[in-house]
């Protein structure tokens, strides 16, 4: 047996000498660990970024509902501009909370309830048509919420005097009233909802699941800031600007199509996404990146992953709205905003959480 | 040479109580029933095998492809009777075979799932189709009495030993590298991770922590089976034994891996010990006079054979964890050569790619939205794992071809971190992958691991 251990230990030996000369130059010899809090973090977004954030969007649904009860009682081009106004109040509101898709949010799907675009133009009109709305049918996601609201409010007509003619002497304008009054109502009560939900109970749930695992609020945080990052470049530039289509592009299908507040409304989503990186003006993702002395490129990671916030924000800024005209004319600068923010996928979805130590998939892991 | 025959043949064809091995097949069996009702309870079945599009084949296994949403649930029927039936010891041979050929069968599925613990599952089960495991202590001894045995040749026992042994000692020498010894990675980054534990929570955010969890880690795999074959140090060691695979187990998710692994290790211990243990669940059912006393023989030509399956098994064994030895490059970047070798838990490595179709004819290009072909689990299984990429691009490329374009490049723009190194280009993005073939080879298109100081 004696024999035996000393053969392993000269196998051992042998070993250590021929693999530590393969230096890697792994990572960073020098971190002198991290330690971080995650509650802070947890606490802080929760109550700087989210609650607030739920609370706005949830009074701009509530104008929305009230500016569709005004005109539907009146339908006159003052009212029909105030609810256009609300509208788009209520759509940018809906940037700063699109991404929180856990909790309260995740039970009711609010994301795909809300804002599936592009809308589907055909679904919205046979429902007017048959006066047959059901909130519950899959084929009617793409038949609510902003994109739907989007289309009635700016699309059923050239010009304001001809919207208005769709709820005042259109051949459906009773249900098309109705219909608005439903979609209304529904982001209203959805919104109420999640809003309760993380008041009531949520926050204090949300703020003690302190780990890292995929069911921790680090974990799905970090998932749903990854996943609606990969939405906002995919479905708000990239798909409209054809770069998933073999260069064919179809500017009807951005974010906002009639409304044309695209820009606007990504450069809104964007900033969200940043502010749940820094934690906004408290501690945020930021601070794990930096405690860990994370590196990217010989510099530090969380430098980077600012520098390249800012480029990708550069970039949107310099296109104008409407973004689908933009994408008809000037799509070169359309699809080079897309590539800012493409590095940025990189660094988050792979950086970020690789260094955040973080399990962003489901299944067991190989054990040791 | 005839002296080293002397000392080997006791290990090999002496002959020992069967206790051990009936523990055994009672041990795996029950753990077995639990991992297989577990993964069914979890819905992994649907999604991994039922939900997914594509599937990421094993090279060579091309053949092996989910068999819809009733047969897969039927195999894993399968894997539930055969558990129970391994554990009881009934019909037991028929029992571990269809175990051993559904499970690896599940597994050659998708690479997506691939854990060495599996692989251990499915390398257990084959060297326990090859051992008399029911030949007491079972209902095959209650229905047909005559098959009741003491004694076996000693082989039938020392195989696992011998095959634990070298998973603890592979899995030790993988670990000794300057990533895991030097720098301390990947614990340095995973290890904070559980920070909110309690008691020890605080202290796993000390780097110090970190070096002694590397270097702990390191000197129990390398050393834990040859202190459990030592009679001297076993209950000590099995204490570690279950300390170390406990503490993984609280650190990481990593299912039921370490209660396998303590559940198996039993078999280090003595017959007497095990005796006891059967005596101690004979307590529990009804009772029987068996005082019969019964060697185990098989004919020359089954032994022959038996002998010559189990040298062959054991000779690849040995050889494979060294396979990575005839690849250029850094393992842990690359991965040619790094499955079934015993690499657990070595490296933090994360990655994107981003996939490119190009029709030659237009010119014009598409990006791949991953997410419409894969599930997240797949995707992020494929981002850091060059044959994956190479198969997903095949299917890409088949994919286009279907949509009317004849000759589709495929590229493959990824990123890829590992150990905290910072992502970096990861895949050639000018080969058109759609043309590489997939194989032994050594790939040339992956770039290679460059170091962060220039």
């Amino acid at each position: 047996m004696r024999k035996f251990i000393c053969l392993a230990l000269i196998a051992a030996t042998t070993f250590i000498l021929i693999q530590s000369c393969k230096k890697s130059d792994a990572g960073n010899p020098n971190n002198t660990g991290s330690s971080f809090d995650r509650k802070g973090v947890l606490t802080n977004i929760s109550t700087n970024i989210i609650i607030p954030g739920y609370t706005a969007y949830q009074a701009a649904t509530v104008n929305l509902d009230a500016a569709v009860t005004t005109f539907t009682a009146a339908s006159n081009s003052a009212n029909l501009v105030a609810l256009q106004t609300a509208f788009q109040a209520a759509y940018k509101q809906w940037q700063v909370v699109s991404v929180f898709e856990i909790g309260p949010a995740a039970q009711i799907q609010l994301r795909v309830n809300t804002n599936t675009f592009p809308a589907d133009i055909n679904q919205i009109n046979s429902n007017i048509a048959t006066s047959t709305y059901n909130p519950g049918l899959l084929s009617n996601l793409a038949a609510k919420g902003f994109p739907a609201l989007d289309y009635l409010l700016f699309g059923v007509g050239a010009d304001n005097t001809a919207i208005l003619a769709q709820y005042t002497t259109g051949a459906n304008a009773t249900y098309s009233k109705t219909y608005l009054a439903a979609l209304s109502a529904e982001l209203k009560k959805n919104a109420t909802t999640v809003l309760n939900g993380w008041t009531a109970t949520y926050k204090t749930t949300f703020i003690n699941a302190d780990g890292t695992d995929v069911g921790s609020s680090i974990g799905q945080l970090t998932n749903q800031l990854v996943f609606d990052y990969e939405t906002l470049k995919n479905y708000e530039i990239g798909i409209p600007a054809g770069i998933q289509s073999m260069g064919t592009t179809y500017p009807q299908k951005v974010q906002a199509y009639y409304s044309k507040m695209s820009v606007q409304l990504v450069l809104l989503h964007l900033q969200t996404i940043q502010n749940i990186y820094t934690g906004s003006s408290g501690p945020g993702f930021d601070d794990y990146l930096i405690s860990a002395k994370a590196q990217y490129n010989g510099g530090s990671l969380n430098s980077a992953i600012i520098a390249q916030f800012a480029s990708a924000t550069s970039k949107l800024q310099g296109l104008t709205d409407p973004l689908s005209l933009n994408i008809q004319t000037n799509n070169a600068a359309v699809t080079s905003a897309y590539t800012e923010l493409q590095k940025l996928t990189v660094l988050l979805k792979t950086d970020m959480t690789s260094s955040l130590g973080i399990l962003i998939t489901y299944g067991d892991n190989d054990g040791d | 040479m005839l002296q080293l025959r002397d000392r080997f043949n006791p290990f090999f064809k002496g002959h020992l109580h069967i206790a051990p091995l009936a523990v055994l097949r009672i041990a795996f069996g029950t753990i077995m029933l639990v991992s297989v009702v577990r993964f069914i309870l979890r819905g992994w079945v649907t999604a991994f095998y039922i939900k997914p599009k594509f599937h990421f084949t094993f090279y060579g296994f091309d053949w092996v492809r989910p068999p819809g949403a009733t047969g897969i649930y039927l195999l894993f029927a399968i894997l539930v009777l055969a558990a129970i039936l391994v554990t009881i010891g009934l019909f037991y041979r028929v029992a571990i075979i269809s175990f051993f050929l559904c499970f690896t069968y599940v597994e050659l599925l998708d690479k997506t799932t691939y854990l060495n613990h599996y692989y251990f599952i499915s390398v257990m089960a084959f060297l326990m189709i090859w051992v008399p495991a029911n030949r007491n202590f079972s209902v095959d001894i209650w229905r047909k009495p005559d098959l009741l045995v003491n004694q076996i040749p000693a082989w039938t026992i020392n195989i696992f030993k011998l095959q634990l042994l070298l998973v603890y000692f592979f899995a030790g020498v993988s670990k000794l590298n300057y990533d895991w010894l030097i720098a301390a990675m990947p614990l340095k980054i995973w290890l904070p991770a559980s920070s909110h534990l309690p008691i020890i929570g605080g202290m796993l955010t000390q780097t110090w922590v970190a070096y002694a969890a590397s270097w702990f880690g390191a000197l129990f795999d390398l050393f834990i089976g040859f202190l459990l074959l030592d009679k001297r140090y076993r209950k000590p060691a099995y204490v570690l034994v279950i300390i170390f695979h406990l503490a993984t187990g609280w650190f990481f998710k990593i299912g039921m891996f370490p209660y396998i692994m303590i559940f198996v290790t039993v078999i280090f211990f003595s017959e007497n010990t095990h005796i006891r243990i059967i005596n101690f669940l004979k307590r529990f059912l009804p009772q029987r006079k068996q005082t019969v006393f019964n060697r185990y023989q098989l004919s020359p030509f089954k032994a022959r054979f038996i002998y010559g399956v189990l040298l062959l098994h054991f000779t690849v064994q040995l050889l494979l964890p060294f396979r990575y030895l005839l690849y250029p490059g850094k393992l842990y970047w690359t991965e040619e050569g790094y499955r079934f070798s015993w690499r657990v838990m070595l490296m933090e490595k994360g990655g994107t790619v981003f996939f490119h179709v190009k029709d030659l004819q237009t010119g014009k290009q598409s990006e791949i939205i991953n997410s419409q072909y894969l599930t997240d689990f797949q995707e992020t299984q494929m981002s850091t794992q060059p044959d994956m990429i190479l198969q997903f691009a095949h299917f890409l490329a088949g994919e286009y071809q279907k949509k009317g374009i004849a000759n589709p490049v495929v590229t493959a723009e990824s990123y890829v971190t590992l150990n905290g190194s910072g992502s970096k280009l990861y895949i050639d993005s000018t080969v058109n992958l759609a043309k590489e073939q997939d194989g032994f080879g050594a790939k040339k298109w992956i770039l290679p691991f460059q170091s962060n100081k220039k």
